[in-house]
């Protein structure tokens, strides 16, 4: 049988197609089914052929170059999208992996549920996504890495066999080996569904904004303000330029910080995580400012109110201690090479934070790989950059997994 | 040369080594002083603490397996050369922390060498804008605690093995302590590893979790048991000492009233340090072995079955017919204070075992026992204290004041060591902790305490809540004639327990681990997903030298 053929055989006819999505040309597959995705991934196994999985969100991209030239198929999971269980005793939701953040969101909302204070940009992407790929953006400062929400994942391997890993609140028998397939774009196994943990509306959702004198100074605060347990659910720090481009009209002194936090809860610790905010950025030199701009930024973080600036240029990852070095490296930078360059930080979580650049230019002026070149020396980790250190490691548990090398060839490699 | 041959845990051991040149390959490497053939040390490091094995102990027979040879390391290097030489003469390693497992993890079931990490014990730096340590795996857990205490920090982690298990100890069995509820297990307080894996390389896997694309190889190591590799230190998250502790006791109708009551809690997003629900027989338990010493027969420290003290009832009020009993319970629960007779009877006969449950049922009407703290920073622990307080007596439960729950806080290490007088008495005592969902969490409670009360005494508590669920520890004691009978019935109640867990969807070890005891049942837990381990297995430690025949891993 041909290689279509065999894919018809596995999900039927109207569900293979010849197509070129985002300049992938190729055979397209819509399993309808965990099922359906196991009879997909174990013909491919048989003909060697290799297995490209694709969500449904806006995030694709390209799958890696695959240097054998073979024959793939890409696999959407764009008919995975059903929630196959809600148990709200547990707070656990079991989704396909084809349903996106957002529509997850929908169907969660009207029974006071919800995924937890991930950025809605986050959520856009389907759950496959969001866990098989990492980016440092998928963070919360309220729920910590999204990661850390899945409880189970159901997965196909390379030779069609389907694992369910066990859904515990924590266990001690072994790896996690839900955690072994985030991350692994979809290099160890196909996933399918995951089991996510979600979270009840809080009682009370508070914000407020502030001035400081520095961006170091707004960094300290922060971490003052956690090191004394705040549990903010969204912080974010605009330096002098960003906080006048995205609050029309806000004149800050040259240095100066604006400082945004929200925090979540029982009424009575949503007040206490702020009031914590506060007398840490006191204890910093700052002050509390204007209420409306902290409701302006969290309505246009989680309620859609357009944001009048363009995407930045660049994202930096710094951890705690490297948050600091990293903007100013960049900063200064930029102003060698004649560019202005800006910031908000965000997505915070117990690992760091995200540096979010602005470069006063255009993108084809800058070069944009010395200014990541500093940021790296900085201490900051580029998005999308990886380290090879366990690279023999990972090629020997995919040759055991997958000895044809069928899963997501190219990535990872 | 020395040749071993005998069957061991339904496994055929067939182990060959030239001991007088493996010592000698050894000391080129460690020196004369930091290994040892010598007989005491090979069967000081032939088990831990797994109950079945103690049955043996007690019963003077000789241990089944020992290692070759015993090494004691102070560098990474000098591991990296152990497993090169174990690769090259196809010997098993075998590391070991503390000798605290009770699952028999660190049994050297083929014999190799046994590698001690204890002379690995430097707390190397803190962090403080990161709120990160760098330790190694060989530290002591109580010193690792003091020692972070006397700069101002916490690990958060209090197992009640914590004066005789290590920081590596825990990161290979994902412990647990017993404020978890709070600061995690160990696996969610890890920043990064050093491993020298069965390749014989040495790995980082450090960095920010969510800017490292591929398989999260930190997640993947922790709870491996040595069977990947050994952890040689760890980048571990710290946390400001705590500033204010709040402890109390309060008492709720029954377990269902109770579990509901802490999953409102946890689930309106407050984190306790620690919650605790006694079932029961546990609470009457607990009760005996807190009595008011004027009101008791002798003021001796009552040893305890297995179970940590806590928060205390009054003694309840019994019909006369009740009391026979329940005198044999308080024997039970003093250990020493009984005649060996009475309590074997006791256990013996699991129909009996039975009764005195229903009796403890009917007795202890009036409750059960929750003990629950906060601790951290001053003004979040009061603000947060006082809304998990409010949320718990919004659920029924009834304040009983500080003192219960400082008691707790006074013994809560107290059950390590409580263990012998059972065991000299000819009984033998364990604990099974599962962990469920909160969906299925009473169906779990319900089929285990049936599985394992089919064959012995069996109480529960619920401790290490969460958002999503909660562990059941379990605690039975039990009987027989001899040593055979007894490690069948050892056996059995374990068996019965597991398939009983695995049945209703629960996991079958929430922080003890697999080792040997569970390994038969790792199938049933993990299925499928096995094959991710079995090829981690291939791809870190090719050869299958670390820690062979555990775990369920095929070798």
């Amino acid at each position: 049988m041909s290689l279509r053929s065999e894919m018809i055989a596995a999900v039927g006819e109207d569900h293979v197609r010849d197509d070129v999505v985002n300049e992938r040309a190729g055979l397209w597959i819509t399993p309808g089914s965990a099922a359906e995705v196991a009879e997909v991934i174990r013909r491919a196994n048989v003909l060697g052929v290799a297995v490209h999985p694709v969500g449904t969100g806006g995030h694709t991209e390209a799958p890696g170059r695959d240097r054998t030239e073979r024959e793939r198929v890409f696999v959407s999971t764009k008919r995975l999208d059903h929630v196959l269980q809600l148990d709200e005793q547990s707070l656990l939701v079991h989704a396909q992996v084809g349903i996106t953040g957002l529509d997850l969101e929908r169907i969660l909302a009207p029974r006071g549920l919800s995924i937890g204070d991930y950025p809605p940009v986050v959520l856009t992407s389907s759950l496959g996504g969001i866990i098989a790929v990492r980016t440092p953006g998928k963070s919360s400062a309220r729920h910590g890495f999204f990661e850390e929400a899945v409880v189970g994942v159901s997965a196909v391997l390379a030779d069609g066999r389907t694992v369910h890993t066990r859904v515990a609140p924590r266990r001690s028998t072994g790896p996690d080996l839900a955690r072994a397939l985030c991350g692994s774009e979809g290099t160890i196994g196909f996933i399918t569904s995951a089991v996510l943990r979600i979270h009840k509306k809080p009682e009370a959702r508070l914000v407020a904004a502030y001035v400081l004198p520095s961006i170091d100074a707004a960094i300290n605060a922060i971490y003052l303000a956690l090191r004394e347990e705040a549990t903010p659910s969204g912080l974010r720090i605009y330096d002098t330029i960003e906080a006048g481009r995205h609050f029309d009209g806000l004149r800050l002194e040259p240095g100066e910080a604006l400082l945004c936090a929200g925090t979540a809860g029982p009424t009575d610790l949503a007040a206490c995580d702020r009031d914590l905010i506060t007398s840490a950025v006191i204890a910093e030199g700052g002050r509390e400012t204007d209420h409306a701009l902290a409701d302006l930024w969290w309505r246009r973080l989680h309620a859609g109110e357009p944001t009048p600036v363009a995407a930045p240029a660049l994202q930096i990852m710094g951890t705690p201690t490297k948050l600091r070095a990293v903007y100013h490296a960049v900063v200064e930078e930029a102003a060698r090479l004649g560019i202005a360059a800006s910031a908000h930080i965000s997505r915070f979580d117990p690992d760091g934070g995200l540096v979010f650049f602005t470069l006063g230019a255009e993108p084809h002026m800058i070069d944009v790989a010395r200014i990541e070149q500093v940021a790296e020396a900085a201490g900051g980790w580029l998005l999308g950059a990886r380290t090879t250190k366990l690279d023999g490691y990972l090629r020997a548990l995919r040759a055991e997994l997958d000895p044809r090398g069928i899963m997501n060839p190219g990535t990872l490699a | 040369m020395s040749r071993r041959d005998h069957t061991w845990y339904g496994l055929r051991v067939h182990a060959v080594a030239d001991v007088d040149r493996l010592q000698r390959d050894l000391e080129a490497i460690f020196g004369p002083r930091r290994v040892s053939t010598r007989a005491v040390d090979l069967d000081t490091y032939s088990r831990d603490m797994w109950p079945r094995l103690l049955i043996a102990y007690r019963d003077g027979i000789g241990p089944g397996a020992r290692p070759h040879a015993v090494v004691w390391p102070e560098h990474v290097r000098e591991i990296v050369a152990v497993v090169k030489l174990a690769r090259e003469h196809r010997i098993p390693i075998i590391p070991y922390g503390g000798g605290s497992g009770v699952c028999g993890g660190a049994v050297p079931i083929l014999g190799g060498i046994t590698i001690d990490m204890k002379r690995m014990q430097t707390l190397r730096s803190i962090t403080r804008a990161e709120l990160v340590c760098d330790v190694e795996a060989g530290l002591n857990g109580e010193r690792f605690e003091r020692e972070l205490e006397r700069r101002g920090y916490t690990f958060g982690h209090f197992p009640s093995s914590i004066y005789c298990s290590t920081v590596g100890g825990w990161l290979a069995t994902r412990a647990a302590g017993q404020l978890s509820t709070k600061y995690g297990k160990v696996e969610d307080r890890v920043a990064g590893l050093t491993v020298v894996t069965g390749r014989g390389d040495i790995i980082e896997t450090d960095g920010p979790t969510r800017a490292l694309r591929g398989p999260n190889w930190t997640q993947l190591i922790c709870g491996s048991e040595g069977t990947l590799g050994v952890i040689t230190s760890a980048r571990l998250r710290v946390n400001p000492a705590p500033q204010l502790r709040v402890f109390r006791g309060f008492e709720i109708e029954d377990i269902p009233a109770g579990l509901e009551a802490i999953r409102r809690v946890v689930q309106k997003g407050l984190r306790p340090a620690v919650v605790r629900l006694y079932d029961e027989l546990d609470t009457l338990i607990n009760s005996m072995s807190h009595k008011d010493p004027a009101e008791t027969d002798h003021v001796l420290t009552p040893p305890v079955l297995g179970v940590e003290t806590g928060a205390l009832p009054a003694w309840p009020e019994l019909q006369r017919e009740e009391r026979g009993f329940v005198d044999k319970l308080i024997g039970l629960a003093k250990g020493k204070g009984v005649r060996r007779g009475a309590m074997n009877f006791a256990l013996g006969k699991s129909a009996m075992a039975n009764k005195l449950f229903g009796v403890a049922e009917k007795v202890a009407r009036r409750g059960c026992r929750m003990v629950i703290g906060l601790e951290g920073a001053r003004i979040r622990t009061e603000v947060e204290a006082a809304l998990t307080f409010a949320e718990l007596e919004a659920a029924g439960a009834q304040d009983r004041g500080e003192d219960p729950g400082w008691a707790w806080l006074r013994h809560r290490y107290a059950v390590s060591y409580r263990m012998s007088p059972v065991f000299r008495d000819g009984a033998f005592v364990d604990t099974m902790e599962v962990a469920s969902t909160w969906e299925r969490l009473l169906d779990l409670y319900h089929s285990v305490r049936e599985a394992i009360g089919r064959h012995a005494l069996v109480m529960a508590h619920f401790s290490h809540a969460y958002a999503d669920g909660c562990s059941i520890y379990f605690t039975f004691a039990g009987h027989a004639a001899d040593t055979h009978a007894a490690e069948r019935l050892y056996d059995a109640i374990w068996r019965d327990g597991m398939e009983a867990t695995t049945r209703v969807g629960a996991t079958i070890s929430h922080h003890h681990g697999v080792g040997l005891l569970k390994a038969p049942y790792m199938a049933g837990e993990h299925r499928e997903a096995m094959a991710i381990f079995e090829a981690a297995k291939h791809a870190l430690d090719p050869d299958g030298v670390f820690n062979p025949g555990k775990m369920g891993l095929k070798r």
